[in-house]
């Protein structure tokens, strides 16, 4: 598991869906049923340090599981051919009427990441909001 | 276009992870084109900082530099930081796109059973 700074840029996206836990694991790790949402070709070996590559067209990424709890959290790393590498996570949260999913993707920066086992931390604080409202200075500011 | 804004994307990150540059740049923002003095005045930082943090920007690309006379003028550029917040609005709905498509993937085989 790594350990994000809050000052990592990261992406945060989440959705409630009418399923169980268990389901949703099947949808995140059964190649078959992730072809059905993620990418018309998927491959996963859902074990720690297997390979991942999925397919879209011309677009293709590939990476590595890092961590895999059942029904809990899938992490992996992902990257197109030659580009920077970004850490992608799930989290899955039983709720009373389904079950929240909710995605991080970070870009893999040397500098901030630390390999920390057993934590499953990723700093609240988003580093997008700041860097956002950084465009909005930087729009309305002539540069002369 | 995709290709080269992302690649360019994990260096802006690094350039402003740190808080510090990121004050350097939002006061250059402000100033227009400054020098190391001039930014060192503003900030509580020493010029050895300014001037080592307006490195560190230089690599990400994010300043240009241009001698006048004796001083180095600074000035920032906005296209990398347009790419910045570009990949997380581009990231972002990817994963809208996917979380939509899983959401809809479950609730068919939920009511098929």
């Amino acid at each position: 598991m790594r350990l994000h700074n809050e000052s990592t840029p990261y992406v945060e996206r989440e959705t409630l869906v009418e399923a169980t836990p268990e389901e949703v694991w099947e949808a995140l790790t059964d190649e078959d049923r992730l072809e059905e949402w993620m990418a018309p070709e998927v491959e996963l070996d859902p074990t720690e340090g297997g390979e991942i590559s999925v397919r879209d067209g011309e677009e293709e990424r590939s990476g590595t599981v890092e961590t895999v709890e059942e029904a809990e959290r899938l992490s992996f790393t992902w990257s197109r051919p030659g580009q920077g590498e970004s850490f992608v996570e799930f989290t899955l949260e039983p709720l009373p009427a389904g079950t929240r999913v909710r995605v991080v993707e970070v870009p893999t920066d040397p500098a901030a990441t630390n390999t920390a086992p057993g934590s499953t931390a990723i700093a609240a604080g988003g580093w997008d909001r700041p860097l956002l409202r950084l465009g909005r200075v930087l729009r309305l500011t002539p540069v002369a | 276009m995709r290709a080269p804004a992302h690649r360019n994307v994990d260096a802006v990150f690094d350039a402003l992870a740190d808080p510090t540059r990121r004050r350097v740049v939002e006061t250059l923002a402000r100033g227009g084109t400054v020098t190391a003095s001039g930014l060192a005045g503003e900030l509580p930082i020493t010029r050895q900082a300014v001037s080592k943090h307006l490195n560190a920007l230089r690599g990400a690309e994010l300043v240009t530099s241009s001698r006048i006379g004796r001083e180095t003028h600074y000035k920032l550029r906005l296209d990398p930081l347009d790419e910045a917040a570009h990949w997380i609005q581009m990231v972002s709905a990817e994963w809208d796109d996917r979380l939509e498509a899983l959401r809809r993937s479950l609730e068919r085989r939920t009511r098929r059973v």
